[in-house]
């Protein structure tokens, strides 16, 4: 049971890890590749929006492939 | 609606509401403390800042998992259903003092990760009666952090409404697992059968409202109209349908919602493209049916949203004879204009 508790939470801590250097770029640089409106959006609510990029990072990554599908 | 992002989408009804939660939570934890030193003074602080939090946690969700069922069955109740996404955010914020505050009471004293000792400070997996109830109380507060951080409508068109749909509908596995949370904490910690009662009578109701609100929803599901010989489905009488207001009707499998308003009849797909409200259960406010969820806006005619804003659902067309309305089944292209008949 320990092993199944330790690979757990290192996945759930990977996904984190990931999501927070996501959570940056999105901060910084990608939140408007990811929606043309946060172009002109304040940084309060880019960090209002962090904690959810961060727990959604893949749904968003693959929004950042595919950025005309939701505008 | 909107062109921009705001920080909190806030308007005068909604302040207000915030204002009513703030109160509310404020009074509840100031009775649960007064209560508590009144009928246990021995209880230490953290204790009492873990139970006070916990329990308004489990009260809120609660009435959040009310709110939809109840608008269902009455439409006085949506006002608040407008609200419930702040109720939903301030819920999880008082469930995420409990486990902060849990954790740093019973799991940071030793050399152990904190999270870590969650889940191995008892291993005793296989026991109902003493089963780690601690880590379902995690799952459901890593359930509730998604929810509460995707609350905002970026995430709502980036990640699409199924997929955020269906992200807040895990609110009923958190909800399951707060409930055997409480359960085996109150089995292991208490002898009293008070907490269990509460939380008892609490699913009971919660249950009940939602077999009620999905009672009602099946009997339109379950409307079978007569079809004339050009293949229009026969709905109702016209005088059923009150002023500015809609009758809802499964047709061809999907639900229709029929507009009266301004001596005019017209039909528009129920399903708002926002987060799927039923557009039916709204009302025509300003010449635009107002979805009765967050206020999406549509026009009967032709069921696309006032420029700037650039929703569409499908329209259908109607028939009015003798004041009985006919329904061509068949659905139009989304935004597809359509004359409405005079009534």
């Amino acid at each position: 049971m320990e092993t199944a508790v330790t690979v757990f939470l290192t996945i759930l801590a990977l996904y984190f890890g990931v999501g927070l250097l996501f959570g940056l770029y999105f901060m910084f640089l990608g939140a408007a590749k990811i929606d043309s409106i946060m172009a002109d959006s304040k940084k309060k609510v880019r960090l209002l929006l962090f904690p959810g990029v961060v727990a959604t990072w893949p749904f968003l990554l693959i929004r950042l492939f595919k950025p005309n599908t939701a505008d | 609606m909107g062109l921009d992002y705001k920080l909190v989408l806030w308007n005068k009804h909604k302040k207000a509401y915030d204002k009513i939660i703030a109160f509310g939570m404020v009074m509840y934890l100031v009775l649960f403390i007064v209560l508590t030193l009144i009928f246990n003074p021995e209880t230490i602080a953290e204790t009492m800042i873990i139970r006070a939090f916990g329990s308004l946690a489990v009260i809120m969700l609660h009435i959040i998992l009310a709110i939809g069922p109840l608008s269902r069955l009455n439409p006085q109740f949506l006002p608040i259903l407008y609200n419930r996404r702040h109720l939903g955010v301030s819920m999880f914020l008082a469930a995420l003092i409990h486990g902060v505050f849990a954790i740093i009471h019973f799991h940071t004293l030793g050399n152990v990760n904190p999270i870590y000792s969650v889940f191995t400070s008892n291993m005793d997996y296989g026991s109902l009666t003493n089963f780690p109830f601690q880590v379902l109380g995690f799952l459901a507060l890593l359930i509730l952090f998604f929810m509460a951080s995707t609350s905002h409508d970026f995430f709502l068109k980036n990640l699409s409404p199924q997929v955020w749909k269906g992200l807040h509908m895990l609110v009923y596995i958190a909800y399951a697992l707060i409930l055997l949370h409480v359960f085996l904490g109150a089995f292991q910690q208490e002898t009293s059968i008070f907490t269990i009662g509460i939380v008892v009578l609490g699913f009971i109701v919660i249950t009940s409202l939602h077999l009620v609100a999905a009672f009602k929803e099946s009997k339109v599901d379950g409307f079978k109209g007569e079809k004339d010989t050009g293949g229009w489905l026969k709905v109702c009488d016209m005088h059923e349908i009150p002023e500015d207001r809609a009758k809802i009707f499964t047709v061809g499998k999907k639900r229709v919602a029929i507009f009266k308003y301004d001596g005019k009849l017209s039909a528009i797909h129920n399903v708002c493209k926002h987060q799927g409200g039923p557009l039916g259960e709204g009302k025509i406010v300003d010449g635009c049916i107002t979805c009765p969820w967050h206020g999406y806006q549509y026009l009967p005619h032709n069921g696309q949203s006032p420029p700037p804003f650039t929703e569409k659902v499908a329209t259908y067309e109607l028939r009015l004879d003798n004041d009985i309305i006919y329904i061509n089944p068949i659905g139009l292209e989304e935004g597809t204009a359509v004359e409405p008949i005079l009534c």
